[in-house]
């Protein structure tokens, strides 16, 4: 699938970088001069105008602003937006089942209060929220209890667009596990005398993994669209690191001298959601029709 | 069956609420440079990337605000309206003459002109300025320090007066007269900047009078403001009272009416100049625009120089730019020409704290390079122990380029360089404050607020003003040699000796390499085809003058 | 009916004070934002902004700062710490705007996700179908900044059919209104319809294997009527509430990267801007706003809901 390409031509980033192009995705080469057909050019012109892409090595799609090549930043900005998204539907996945498993299992208090905290993330602007979160936490880092986060560690927005999605996922688990709790089965282990967290994780558990399939494979999806949206608005990764949402917001600067800075990374972006939509549909066509996913912002 | 129709009728109803809300609201309109929405052909289309921060002449501080204020307010003093070095001269405005000062310096004499008027009728008092100066106070105006040497003002300032006991101002004979605390060679200066113009008591004394700007003094006025979208400024009716009052040296509008208006994408506003449904655009054009229009446009674009420096700080207070080989290694690993490509060719490269255009500048180079062979020999000797550096910057994408740039050099000498992006409107407040930790290194620029050289050294290297928040020393330097010239300098006025003073001052910090300096930016000039391009110019300290521009 | 409707806008109010509390509190655990620092200007020392500070309340204790900022708020006093402009009026002259671009993208992907949903449902598997499922897919793929910059590039600049974006006002000149609305219709509309076309199109499918339909078509009704009026209609439920949980979502704040990138003055654009500058009041303010919108139609849906479903008015949850 299109997807697994991808993840394996991102993650060839430093091979490529080592041996064909010979330069790391942040290094500036501004005033260097490169073989273009025989001819010393300059990587960036003396009126700020880059190398435009051509069939070579180093510099195969040209190169940016601050004559890096964009090649290698394409492949080292993949590593970083897939990390992060499959980072993140891990932790919105791993918070999604606790919360809609205990929810849905436990009903009463426990489910209001967990029900009126997933209300809240959810009636925030899920992009206001990113934002918020995604400037704050970037000037001072986080600290919570001994565990400190640098500002421009890839783990702020891992873990704010992990946060954010919870209740997309949480809220059906929840519903699935209120419909299961009903079943025959579960009555018998209660009668059995088994405990409840024997219950969720043995009898529920396995019932509501196909959901959780399906709904991680679309929340990468979601997760990466997300992270090149705060990406793009300075709220996300941080510079001078890549990744697809930072080079779409600083090819946006030269769109109209040179449209490929923005245009490839936007591709590649499209090309793997594409790929995880289309397979988190196919499998839920498979496992469970009736499911209804909505799409993140 | 009833559901769906239930559902349409809502659909419809919301469709046609939120209708109903757009077309009652937005009659403060955004007017995209539509030559059908600009009336006749005197009214001037302005963009600018940012809005004025205030249009108040007692609290702006951008080059945004003062273009608009320029001409809206007159002070005493002001500034002659040429371009270049002439355009520099402080020359009587609202006031008869030149201030009269007594030999020691501390005494200042004015006297306003007579019969003069306000745009809405009322007339212009010599207590109007003392009104002015008390708003910068009560205000909490970033330029009230500039006026703090005034007798009594910090009194005033701190509630414990209701006067400001060094302005005697009478208004039958017009005269006013200012005491200081200690002679000030800027301070005829300081009276030329909008900050001291004067404004009837009926603007509120310690309020933004941004939404409802004071009647003005000046050529044109601000007949209405939509912050920060657009503001209208149109001729002002009464200043035939300011040019009958004999001040020649305040020129007079060529055109009805301007608009200014925000447009926050620099390319869409290169657009419409180039298509002629802009008239001016404040900044200059983006980078990957530039080639475009000096190519197809020469005929209507010119490059400007304006004084300014920019240049990367470096904390000299801690390891390891705390010694001076370090700094020196920077300023031979800097490549001016570099940083010049990434600002797109309109950066003239420089290694001086001065720029050309201010008195006291005069061209040295210390440290010829780049030389990245020389940097490391330097850095060898050094040898650091610390090796982890911050390097700050802001978020406007040419800043962020430089960042990128430095912070990509500084891991090339060998240093473990982490780049910190700041949002441009917090940048300068975060790396002034001294408690910030990390504090390194970073980008910095300085504008001219008046042309004296005391306002580049005063506020960026003199060791007294390293301050806990807002300061703008931010390498932290504190050469007290230096600082008893600069003081010594300044009770001075400035003459020919003085100026080189200022230039020796220039060389002395540099060979501390207290700053690692690269380049001046130059401005430009681009306007559509029916401005008459000849006319329109850039002055030194107000950016384009608005009575410059004429239609042809 | 009345005592869930209460009982649904009691929980609304309780998640809007809920989320004020949050987004103060996160814009106050930040080091080195003190906007009195901001306001006094460049070249400001420490007495004058001791006198912001004061003057902005800034050096009162957190609760109080809160509960001064709230009746701000709810009295319509609330100002900008950055620009000293009234938040509330600026929103509301935002408002125009953001809705002129929701309502209209609304009603272009409503009618294009119904077209393409209901030709896909008619002729399932055909060319037309699978051509349009792959286009929903892509749709929904897309990073919304990124189609807008793309369309600006080339229907502004190649070929310079449309304008380079901000916004011309109804009451100004409708059809430039119109003019530059049309290429932010479409950046915000993709994404939706590529979502709701499918949706449509799977609940047509479920529909036209329900016992009703058969006993329709067992009547004698023409194919198109038993379409039109038995499976679109019934279709269209789960639409609606997602189209207004969507819509709430989208005037909530879904709307800043479009406007951003096409540079039109609205509540979106405003909240990317005070977040730049770090400004608690707008963001609050649009915040709340945002969050109010989503709440309400959230809460809307469900009223919805229960009113046609005695069920869930008694004790089941609605489908989320």
């Amino acid at each position: 699938m299109l997807f697994v390409f991808i993840v394996v031509f991102c993650l060839a980033a430093p091979l490529w970088a080592d041996h064909v192009a010979h330069t790391g995705p942040n290094q500036n080469h501004i005033t260097d001069k490169v073989l273009v057909g025989g001819q010393l050019t300059d990587v960036v012109a003396p009126d700020g105008t880059p190398l435009g892409p051509g069939l070579r090595g180093r510099y195969l799609l040209g190169a940016d602003q601050n004559g890096r090549d964009v090649m290698v930043r394409l492949m080292y900005g993949g590593r970083t937006s897939i990390y992060i998204g499959v980072l993140a539907a891990v932790i919105t996945t791993l918070l999604a089942v606790t919360v809609g498993v205990l929810a849905g299992y436990y009903r009463g208090w426990i489910d209001s209060v967990l029900s009126r905290i997933l209300d809240v993330v959810w009636a925030f602007p899920v992009l206001l929220l990113g934002i918020a979160l995604g400037t704050t936490l970037a000037l001072g880092g986080l600290r919570i209890g001994g565990i400190q986060i640098a500002g421009d560690s890839l783990w702020i927005p891992i873990l704010i667009i992990g946060v954010v999605y919870v209740p997309y996922m949480a809220r059906p688990i929840r519903g699935e596990v209120l419909a299961l709790r009903e079943k025959e089965f579960v009555e018998a282990a209660v009668a059995a005398g088994k405990g409840p967290l024997r219950i969720m994780i043995a009898e529920l558990l396995p019932n509501i993994i196909s959901t959780i399939i399906v709904f991680s494979a679309l929340n990468i999806a979601n997760n990466m669209l997300l992270e090149s949206a705060l990406s793009f608005l300075g709220a996300g990764v941080r510079p001078p690191n890549a990744s697809w949402g930072t080079m779409i917001a600083d090819g946006y600067q030269t769109i109209y001298t040179a449209p490929h800075l923005t245009i490839v990374p936007g591709l590649m972006i499209v090309l793997t959601v594409l790929s995880l939509n289309v397979f988190g549909d196919g499998l839920r066509d498979a496992l469970d029709p009736r499911a209804q996913i909505r799409p993140g912002r | 069956m009833t559901n769906l129709r239930r559902a349409i009728t809502i659909l419809g109803i919301t469709a046609i609420t939120a209708s109903g809300v757009t077309a009652c609201g937005g009659t403060k309109s955004q007017t995209a440079g539509n030559s059908a929405t600009a009336g006749k052909g005197a009214d001037i289309n302005v963009t600018m990337t940012s809005f004025p921060d205030y249009v108040d002449p007692q609290l702006s501080y951008t080059v945004e605000g003062w273009e608009v204020l320029w001409n809206t307010y007159v002070p005493l003093l002001t500034y002659r309206h040429q371009k270049g070095d002439p355009g520099t001269n402080v020359v009587p405005g609202l006031a008869k003459d030149m201030p009269e000062i007594s030999p020691d310096g501390k005494t200042y004499k004015l006297t306003l002109r007579p019969n003069m008027k306000y745009s809405d009728g009322t007339p212009i008092k010599a207590s109007d300025f003392t009104y002015a100066i008390k708003r910068l106070f009560k205000a909490d105006s970033g330029g009230s320090v500039f006026y703090e040497d005034i007798v009594g003002a910090t009194d005033f300032a701190e509630d414990k007066s209701d006067t400001i006991s060094g302005i005697v101002a009478d208004d039958a004979s017009g005269d006013i007269t200012i005491t200081l605390d200690k002679p000030n060679g800027t301070f005829t200066n300081v009276l030329g900047l909008t900050f001291a113009a004067p404004v009837p008591p009926s603007t509120p004394i310690d309020k933004d009078a941004t939404n409802n700007p004071p009647p003005s003094s000046g050529p044109f006025m601000i007949s209405r403001v939509d912050a920060p979208n657009s503001l209208v400024m149109e001729r002002n009716p009464q200043f035939k009272t300011v040019e009958d009052a004999g001040a020649t040296e305040v020129t007079d509008a060529q055109v009805d009416k301007i608009i200014v208006t925000q447009n926050k994408n620099n390319s869409a506003q290169v657009t419409g100049v180039e298509q002629n449904t802009i008239d001016y655009m404040q900044s200059p054009p983006d980078a990957d625009r530039l080639s475009e229009v000096k190519a197809k446009f020469s005929d209507r674009f010119r490059l400007e120089n304006s004084i300014n420096t920019y240049y990367f700080w470096m904390n000299n207070k801690t390891a390891p730019f705390n010694d001076v080989r370090v700094r020196q290694a920077i300023n031979y690993a800097i490549d001016p020409e570099a940083l010049n490509r990434v600002f797109g060719g309109r950066l003239h490269p420089t290694q001086q704290i001065l720029p050309p255009g201010m008195p006291g500048y005069d061209e040295f180079k210390m440290y010829p390079g780049p030389n990245m062979d020389k940097a490391k020999q330097l850095l060898a000797e050094a040898n650091p122990a610390d090796k982890d550096i911050t390097v700050w910057t802001d978020d406007e994408p040419d800043r962020k380029r430089i960042g990128e740039y430095y912070h990509d050099l500084l891991n090339e000498l060998g240093f473990n360089a982490q780049l910190k992006v700041i949002s441009g409107d917090v940048y300068f407040t975060t790396i002034g404050n001294t408690s910030t930790p990390d504090l390194d290194t970073g980008f910095a620029d300085w504008f001219q607020d008046f042309p004296h050289p005391d306002d580049f050294f005063r506020p960026l290297l003199n060791g007294e003003n390293i301050l806990p928040t807002n300061n703008n020393n931010f390498s932290q330097v504190a050469i007290a040699a230096n600082d008893t010239k600069m003081d010594e300098l300044r009770t001075g006025q400035l003459t020919e000796e003085a100026r080189k003073q200022y230039g020796e001052l220039d060389k002395s910090y540099m060979e501390q390499a207290v700053w690692a300096p690269y380049g001046n930016e130059q401005f430009s000039t681009f306007v559509s085809e029916r401005m008459n391009f000849d006319k329109v110019y850039y002055h030194l300290l107000f950016a384009h003058d608005y009575t410059s521009f004429a239609l042809k | 009916m009345a005592r869930f409707a209460v009982r649904r806008l009691a929980g609304m109010i309780a998640v809007l004070f809920a989320i004020s509390v949050i987004v103060f509190l996160i814009f106050n655990v930040i080091p080195n934002s003190d906007p009195a620092a901001r306001i006094a200007g460049k070249n400001a020392n420490p007495a004058l902004i001791a006198r912001v500070r004061a003057d902005l309340g800034l050096d009162q204790s957190l609760p109080v700062q809160y509960l001064t900022m709230m009746k701000q708020i709810f009295t319509g006093q609330l100002t900008s710490y950055a620009s000293d402009q009234n938040v509330l009026q600026h929103i509301i002259s935002g408002l125009p705007v953001t809705l002129s671009l929701c309502v209209g993208a609304a009603l272009l992907w409503m009618v294009l996700a119904i077209w393409f949903g209901y030709l896909s449902a008619v002729h399932p598997g055909s060319f037309t179908d699978r051509s349009l499922t792959v286009l929903s897919l892509v749709g929904i793929s897309l990073p919304v900044f990124w189609l807008a910059a793309i369309l600006l590039y080339y229907f502004s600049f190649k070929v310079q059919v449309f304008p380079t974006g901000s916004y011309v006002p109804f009451t100004e000149d409708p059809l430039q209104w119109l003019y530059h609305l049309i290429l932010p219709w479409i950046t915000l509309a993709v994404l939706y319809v590529g979502f709701y076309s499918r949706v449509l199109r799977s609940n047509m499918l479920d529909v036209m294997n329900e016992d009703y339909v058969r006993t329709a078509r067992a009547k004698g009704i023409s194919e198109r009527q038993v379409r039109l009026r038995h499976v679109l209609r019934n279709s269209m439920i789960p639409i609606v509430t997602l189209f207004g949980l969507d819509f709430g979502a989208v005037v909530g704040g879904g709307t800043i990267l479009t406007e951003t990138v096409f540079n039109l003055n609205g509540v979106g654009l405003y909240a990317g801007q005070a977040i730049g500058k770090l400004d608690l009041p707008p963001l609050m303010a649009v915040t709340m706003f945002g969050a109010f919108f989503i709440v309400l139609f959230n809460t809307i849906v469900d009223i919805l809901y229960a009113f046609l479903d005695p069920r869930i008015r008694l004790g089941e949850e609605a489908p989320a």
